[in-house]
């Protein structure tokens, strides 16, 4: 039984491993469970401990994947003990041949550990394209094998690497969700196909809806001021016989926000601005009055009436002439900042885009100039958080303000939820 | 109680259920764990509370949650009307102090479901339905009640459950919900049926429909749910009410005109009719179950 035990609690280190929230309790249970019930079926020994292991969906998958691994028959482990055996041959091989392709006029490129590791998982094909590239310019490196040219060709190099980065730690996102409203949750919103959009617009309804009863609420219950308001409390005492069984105090002044939005409607944004407005517009409470600016390498200001229905959104930015322009958030930016009334001490500043323009110096500069005339600046940015280190322009800009990630329609809600505080 | 009863009970109750779904709910019911059921509108979540009651020989106590649901309505309630009226008449006749100790009892106490369902001396199914719906605030306040089995009344103290009920939570995922509600909880998901299994769903609810006729609307509905276009996906409870008006119509044969005619039963609403026709009329149109042609044998 001790034997049985120390397997279980082996078990349950593994879920905690595997990203499960397993406390004391859950090992507890299941060791009564299995104590008790004496089971001796594969399957339903899985089920009564996901029963008690697994709290969602998302930990039933990795329960199942856990238990499949830490429970095996013996003549399964032989042939998982095989096949990791011949994977580490593969593996050791392919870093032997990744030793001899990674060179430049017989001199190892210096790369990092972990990009050598991304080169040595890339598939058969992506190697191809990059050892070609590589081929491709040889001939002018041998010809002028300056230090300025090489260090460009290093800087393609891990460029390329980078994105591949990008590309597997996406894919491993997207093997984690397996219920299709969740994905959809949780899935980046620059891959929504045309399919997706009716869901997740009803999704971002419910969100929404919610939002609105959080911020209903937060004001029914946000307190009074202190001071008994003695006309109403006289009041509502003759409804008790003249007792003052309820009191009534006076109500704290509400002072709502206005809010600035300055959308980046260029190519690459224009999908998340569409989301994004569509989550800000439904907040029909949010705010006092907002100010809507569009812009990509100009600005134009919008009746926010224009925007409710989302198709006529798309049609604006198309015939704005803002649509598959190049992005220049200073100029925006001055600009905003110069309109007389659009920020003040009471103005959020909301900017949504995705960091990427022309004259970063200049922007920066603007931000810093929109930060002292705005109460509060935030930033909304599609590009999904784990990226950001590879991102020069966000490094920038997130120092000098509030930057939130909001690459999937969850982070979108966290975000929204952070205005209404 | 081992599986093969558990399952046997619900097989009576006519609850299809499968040896994994039996498992869960008898894991649940022996570690006197609450079970939080999540899956799509329509799968059957509630359903799985009455039938539990139904097995076990205990009473259903439910509680539908909702937006701005607190406690005076999931909990308790003081009766301030009768409090009130106990003050005039008994205002100069008793002690002041045994007057106020007095206003604080059982004979004023409203009991709402959470409070009736651990103060009942037989044990109850509590069904908390819609989880979801309710405010953040109602599930942290739940949480005494879910793993302690007990809830304090400030003005009376803690009163710990008389019997330990069977707790079922049910959510549609309209949000996440907080991780401290999960650890207190045994897990459920359920998916939508497959065509087998709704088949002996529609046999089991609706024992005098054709076989053939079962087949046609759970293979069709199935289509249905596959649609992409279609938003709101036929629940199991649709899928019986179509079945029972194209028998109350005569019609044996689910063909195209017959689903046309009836399509009302199982999609409601203008667009999702409309998408689903869209489909049967694209030229590529395989199956979308709106044609009716799908799955006959």
């Amino acid at each position: 039984m001790s034997v049985y035990l120390e397997k279980l609690a082996e078990f349950s280190g593994l879920l905690r491993r595997e990203g499960l929230t397993v406390g004391l309790r859950e090992t507890e249970d299941a060791c009564r469970l299995l104590a008790d019930w004496n089971l001796t079926d594969r399957e339903t020994v899985r089920c009564a401990l996901e029963t008690v292991y697994a709290k969602s969906r998302e930990e039933q998958a990795a329960f199942r994947r856990a238990f499949d691994g830490f429970f095996v028959s013996v003549e399964r482990r032989e042939a998982l003990r095989r096949r990791h055996e011949e994977e580490a041959q593969a593996l050791a091989q392919r870093r032997a041949e990744a030793e001899r392709e990674l060179q430049v006029n017989g001199h190892p490129i210096d790369l990092r550990e972990d990009l050598q590791e991304v080169y040595i998982r890339m598939g058969e094909e992506k190697r191809r394209e990059l050892m070609e590239m590589l081929e491709k310019t040889r001939g002018t490196m041998d010809r002028s094998p300056d230090k300025l040219y090489s260090s460009f060709i290093r800087s393609v190099f891990m460029r390329f690497l980078l994105e591949q980065q990008m590309v597997m730690e996406d894919a491993a996102v997207g093997c984690e969700a397996s219920d299709p409203d969740l994905a959809l949750l949780y899935r980046d919103i620059s891959h929504f196909k045309d399919a997706d959009v009716p869901r997740a617009a009803a999704l971002i309804d419910a969100i929404s809806r919610q939002l609105d009863a959080q911020l209903s609420r937060q004001r029914q219950t946000g307190g009074h001021s202190g001071k008994l308001d003695f006309k109403r409390t006289i009041r509502r005492g003759l409804e008790t016989g003249g007792s003052f069984y309820r009191l009534s105090y006076k109500r704290k002044r509400r002072t709502r926000r206005r809010l600035a939005l300055l959308c980046d409607v260029s190519g690459s944004m224009l999908q998340f601005s569409e989301f994004a407005l569509r989550f800000l517009k439904s907040m029909s409470d949010v705010s006092e009055s907002s100010q809507i600016f569009l812009f990509s390498e100009q600005v134009h200001l919008v009746d926010p009436f224009a925007l409710q229905n989302m198709d006529a959104f798309r049609d604006y930015v198309r015939t704005s002439g803002l649509y598959g322009r190049g992005t220049d958030l200073g100029s925006a930016l001055e600009q905003v900042c110069r309109r007389p009334g659009a920020l003040g001490p009471s103005t959020t500043l909301l900017i949504l885009s995705d960091t990427k323009t022309i004259d970063i110096p200049r922007a920066a500069r603007s931000l810093l100039e929109a930060r002292r005339q705005a109460g509060k600046v935030l930033w909304l940015n599609p590009i999904p958080e784990g990226k950001w280190p590879y991102v020069r322009s966000i490094q920038t800009m997130s120092a000098l303000c509030q930057m939130l990630p909001c690459s999937t329609l969850d982070e979108l809600a966290r975000a929204c939820r952070k205005l209404l505080r | 109680m081992d599986i093969s009863s558990l399952k046997a009970r619900l097989d009576a109750a006519q609850y299809v259920c499968d040896d994994g779904l039996a498992t869960t709910l008898l894991v649940a019911l022996q570690l006197g764990r609450p079970l939080l059921i999540e899956g799509a509108a329509g799968v059957g979540k509630t359903e799985i509370a009455k039938v539990m009651a139904g097995a076990l020989d205990r009473e259903l106590v439910r509680l539908q949650c909702y937006e701005g649901l607190d406690e005076s309505k999931a909990l308790y309630e003081w009766n301030y009307q009768k409090q009130l009226l106990s003050i005039q008449v008994r205002m100069n006749r008793q002690d002041p102090d045994e007057l106020t100790r007095s206003l604080f009892g059982d004979e004023y106490l409203l009991e709402r479901p959470l409070l009736r369902s651990i103060r009942s001396e037989k044990p109850v199914v509590l069904l908390i339905d819609e989880i979801d719906k309710a405010d953040e605030e109602f599930e942290a306040f739940l949480l005494e009640l879910l793993s302690e089995m007990q809830v304090t009344i400030p003005e009376v103290g803690t009163m710990r459950a008389k019997s330990v009920p069977f707790v079922v939570l049910t959510s549609n995922r309209a949000r996440p919900l907080s991780e401290a509600l999960r650890r207190r909880c045994a897990y459920l998901y359920i998916p939508y049926p497959d065509v087998e299994k709704e088949v002996a769903i529609i046999r089991a609810k609706l024992p005098h429909a054709g076989d053939r006729l079962a087949v046609q609307v759970a293979q069709a509905v199935h289509d249905l749910r596959e649609n992409d276009a279609i938003l709101k996906k036929p629940s199991i409870a649709e899928t019986l009410d179509w079945v029972s008006a194209l028998e109350a119509l005569g019609i044996s044969d689910l063909d195209r005109e017959a689903a046309r005619r009836t399509l009302g039963f199982v999609l409601k609403s203008s667009e999702d009719m409309e998408a689903a026709l869209a489909c049967e009329e694209a030229p590529d149109h395989h199956h979308c179950g709106a044609c009716g042609h799908a799955g006959q044998p």
